[in-house]
């Protein structure tokens, strides 16, 4: 597999987390403009313990994933009440805060001689554990593939669970929700709590794919991605956020054929899409049909 | 003291812009409900039509104004079109997202047209500022908060003089009794969104040629303004819109001198994520009874 | 007293929402210059029949014609252009916007200035506690005169036909009595009315002809009188025995 092909594939598998982050909070009835912060801080964690302090990679990962859901957490405490684009904008008004904090961050230790560390609007080069570990391109490509695998199996194993159609219940009507028992501020944390670690977890890895981050890879436009991601794929199911993913960057990108107009083709494209299907490819009824027939057949 | 009142001063002048910024949002999103994530791309569209215009002919000020107004009406009615008359009766998130689809469209597009970081713009004016006392006063800014002054007095004419005024009011209160008094929604939707594109427009072209350059990031910036100012203001009251941008402003202006730029922004996205998390009266009274369905 | 001439068909209008049907085939008939009232108990499918006519929803099938005119299924805006109102229920004013705002909000479609003076002034005289309030914001205003209000704007379209869903809801008896003396004034100076009411004692006093529909069907339709009154009232307020 050539180069570009695998840098296409592990794109593809990198912003799936951030998508599927935005899809966990969406199905618990919280639109997020402020994703790409805690993808930011699941960058920016692992890459100081990797490169600064040289932590191994799988432990930087779980503390990544750690930070990125204290950040979410803490961002989901004070805004438990508010709703819909409120919401939204108080997610936004958050992620802009962190982002400006990686702008101020400003941290570097001398490893073998050379100033390592985040160089605040500067970015933060040489996050090079990957590399110089001896892995390879296509063998870190295996390990997120991994991840990601393992992520989807863990989303599908809770939709079919009593958790799943607690979150959905919530999404749906929260005070009929809380009428029938559940406890819906608890359920919100907790939901902001994974989805903060998966944010991260994919932010960790983005961090030793590129080597190199800067704050402004973490702006809003990548937070409307994964948001876009999640509803043009479709809220029924995991897939559907991969699926958004896989549309952009995989058939446009990787195709090259529209490179240079990429993102006029996706605007259009999804701008299209949604008018004939509102709720997205893989939508709550397309899955319960699908549902429906293989239990048939079966 | 005099420092406070020269930032006083300075902040009242950005915030006169962003209180146009804010107003185009609140218009769209309090008669249709509907957050339109375009606007301030649609505006850079504009701008950047009077970039490409300045660069290949020597034309006027005042022709600049126009293709800019022209520019952003027309990227506007294209998202109206796109994102917005399809959902009309349907899903407010849909519209939103299609409007972030067609914020990309512009983005790449403008940069296809003119690849480069930043275009010079034509100055508006290219004398010195005024002195009053020992304040300065930059004449862009007197400009601009001219126009903006204009602008405002304009819409309350058009809504409480007019027939479509009346139609605009009536679906911002109460858009069921609006359909049953005979008010077409389409319409006026349309109408509503010209005139916010045409706001954007005028706005777009003050504040490029006060700060005499177009960047790529126009668009964005705008947006994120907007949507500030707006929520600062109190999400969906018109008056709101223009406090709130107002409000940025000064406490821009104020928060730029005692801690720099960085800080500047900081201390503007928490303030507004405290008032949001505060839920005072006018935020959640307008947000509850007019919220999106 | 009336035409004979039918100025509202609906037939066999099926509306539902999502998959619950809360009209099942409603065939009804209001003959120009009456007063037809449609009675029924909560969630018998009033409202929703009234929605339907306004054009607010969309029938699944059948049809409903105004003057022969078929308008199932357009917009509520072209509906009040062939001469519908709808006075809806829970009144539905705007209540940030002034007296005097919401009655030429009434009048939007129409394009003679000197005519809805005009009649803006006959509300006036009409409803003389709208015009003590005439700068007011309707929000302020109290129970009895929004709908007085309601009534008005609804009046500015200078309709054929005029709907009222439940007037006396929530209103104190002789602000209600009220309500019907001014709906008995407007029929005898030629608005045909068709008024859905809880209340069927108050409307079958005023009403030429009555249905009842319970669970989305008409199950009785007549002159005051033919059914004995307190069986109409009873199976107003809770319905026929269930099956």
């Amino acid at each position: 597999m050539d180069d570009y092909a695998l840098g296409v594939l592990t794109n593809i598998a990198l912003f799936s987390f951030i998508a599927l982050s935005a899809y966990l909070l969406l199905i618990a009835g919280e639109m997020s403009f402020g994703q790409q912060a805690l993808f930011g801080v699941g960058a920016y964690a692992a890459g100081m313990l990797t490169a600064m302090f040289d932590w191994p990679l799988p432990l930087a990962l779980v503390a990544a994933m750690l930070a990125g859901a204290a950040a979410q957490w803490l961002i989901a405490l004070p805004t438990l009440r508010l709703r819909g684009l409120v919401f939204a904008m108080a997610t936004l008004a958050a992620a802009e805060m962190l982002r400006i904090g990686f702008e101020l961050l400003q941290w570097q230790r001398t490893v073998e001689g050379e100033p390592v560390g985040p160089d605040g609007t500067q970015g933060f080069r040489g996050i090079r554990w990957v590399f110089e570990s001896g892995v390879e391109p296509a063998m870190f490509l295996a390990l997120i593939a991994l991840l990601l695998a393992a992520t989807v199996v863990l989303f599908v194993w809770v939709e079919r669970s009593k958790l799943g159609a607690t979150l959905r219940a919530v999404g749906a009507d929260d005070e009929l929700a809380a009428s029938l028992g559940i406890d819906v501020l608890r359920v919100k944390l907790g939901v902001a709590a994974a989805a903060g670690a998966l944010a991260a977890l994919g932010g960790a890895l983005y961090a030793h794919h590129n080597t190199y981050i800067e704050p402004r890879n973490f702006d809003i436009m990548l937070g409307v991605h994964s948001l876009a991601y999640a509803l043009i794929g479709g809220l029924g199911t995991a897939f559907g956020p991969i699926l958004g993913v896989l549309l952009d960057i995989g058939l446009l990108e990787g195709s090259r054929v529209f490179s240079g107009y990429r993102m006029i083709v996706f605007g259009g494209l999804v701008a299209l899409l949604l008018i004939v299907r509102p709720r997205g490819l893989l939508d709550e009824r397309v899955v319960h049909a699908l549902r429906r027939r293989t239990l048939k057949s079966s | 003291m005099l420092d406070l009142l020269q930032n006083s001063l300075d902040g009242l002048m950005t915030g006169a812009s962003y209180a146009l910024l804010a107003l185009g949002f609140t218009l769209v999103f309090g008669v249709l409900r509907r957050m339109n994530l375009s606007y301030g791309p649609a505006i850079m569209v504009g701008c950047y039509a009077a970039t490409w215009l300045s660069l290949n002919v020597a034309v006027g000020l005042f022709v600049l104004a126009l293709v800019t107004l022209a520019g952003a009406i027309l990227a506007g009615a294209y998202v109206e079109r796109l994102c917005f008359a399809p959902h009309r009766t349907g899903s407010a998130v849909a519209a939103m997202v299609a409007s972030f689809a067609l914020w990309m469209q512009f983005e790449e597009a403008v940069t296809l047209a003119l690849p480069k970081h930043l275009y010079a713009f034509p100055a508006l004016y290219t004398g010195p500022p005024i002195a009053i006392g020992s304040l300065t006063l930059r004449v862009e800014a007197l400009v601009t908060l001219a126009v903006a002054i204009a602008i405002c007095a304009g819409l309350w004419a058009l809504l409480y003089r007019t027939r479509f005024g009346i139609a605009v009011r009536a679906l911002i209160d109460n858009p069921t009794a609006a359909q049953l008094a005979g008010i077409g929604a389409g319409r006026v939707f349309v109408g509503v969104f010209a005139i916010a594109s045409a706001i954007g427009g005028a706005t777009g072209f003050l504040i490029a040629a006060t700060n005499e350059q177009v960047t790529p990031m126009l668009g964005m910036w705008a947006t994120l303004k907007g949507l500030l100012a707006m929520m600062l203001g109190g999400l969906g009251s018109l008056p709101g819109a223009v406090l709130g941008g107002l409000a940025l402003g000064l406490v821009e202006a104020h928060a730029q001198w005692f801690f720099g730029p960085q800080l500047r922004d900081l201390i503007a996205y928490l303030l507004l994520f405290v008032l949001l998390a505060l839920q005072p009266g006018w935020i959640t009274r307008w947000t509850t009874t007019r919220s999106a369905s | 007293m009336t035409s004979g001439r039918l100025l509202l068909e609906v037939r066999d209008v099926v509306t539902a929402y999502g998959k619950i049907e809360a009209l099942k085939g409603v065939t009804l008939a209001v003959e120009q210059g009456s007063i037809t009232c449609l009675l029924g108990p909560n969630g018998a499918g009033k409202t929703t029949l009234m929605y339907s006519a306004a054009g607010i929803l969309k029938p699944r099938s059948g049809a409903i014609r105004l003057a022969g005119e078929e308008i199932a299924g357009r917009s509520p805006h072209e509906i009040v252009a062939r001469g519908l109102a709808l006075v809806p229920e829970n009144r539905l004013v705007f209540p940030a916007m002034t007296v005097l705002d919401n009655l030429r909000a009434g009048a939007y479609q129409r394009n003679d200035r000197a005519g809805v003076d005009a009649d803006i002034d006959r509300m006036f005289a009409r409803f003389p506690r709208l015009k003590e309030r005439v700068e007011q914001n309707a929000g302020t205003l109290s129970g009895g005169e929004q709908q007085m209000l309601a009534v008005a704007r609804a009046l500015m379209s200078r309709p054929k036909l005029l709907l009222m869903d439940e007037p006396s809801l929530g209103l104190a008896p002789l602000v209600v009595e009220e309500i019907f003396r001014i709906a008995g004034e407007l029929n005898r100076d030629g608005t045909t009315i068709l008024l859905v009411e809880q209340n069927a004692h108050l409307a079958l006093k005023v009403a030429h002809h009555f249905y009842l529909i319970e669970q989305g069907r008409i199950t009785f339709s007549g002159n005051p009188g033919s059914l004995a009154e307190d069986e109409v009232i009873r199976r107003a307020y809770l319905g026929a025995e269930q099956k």
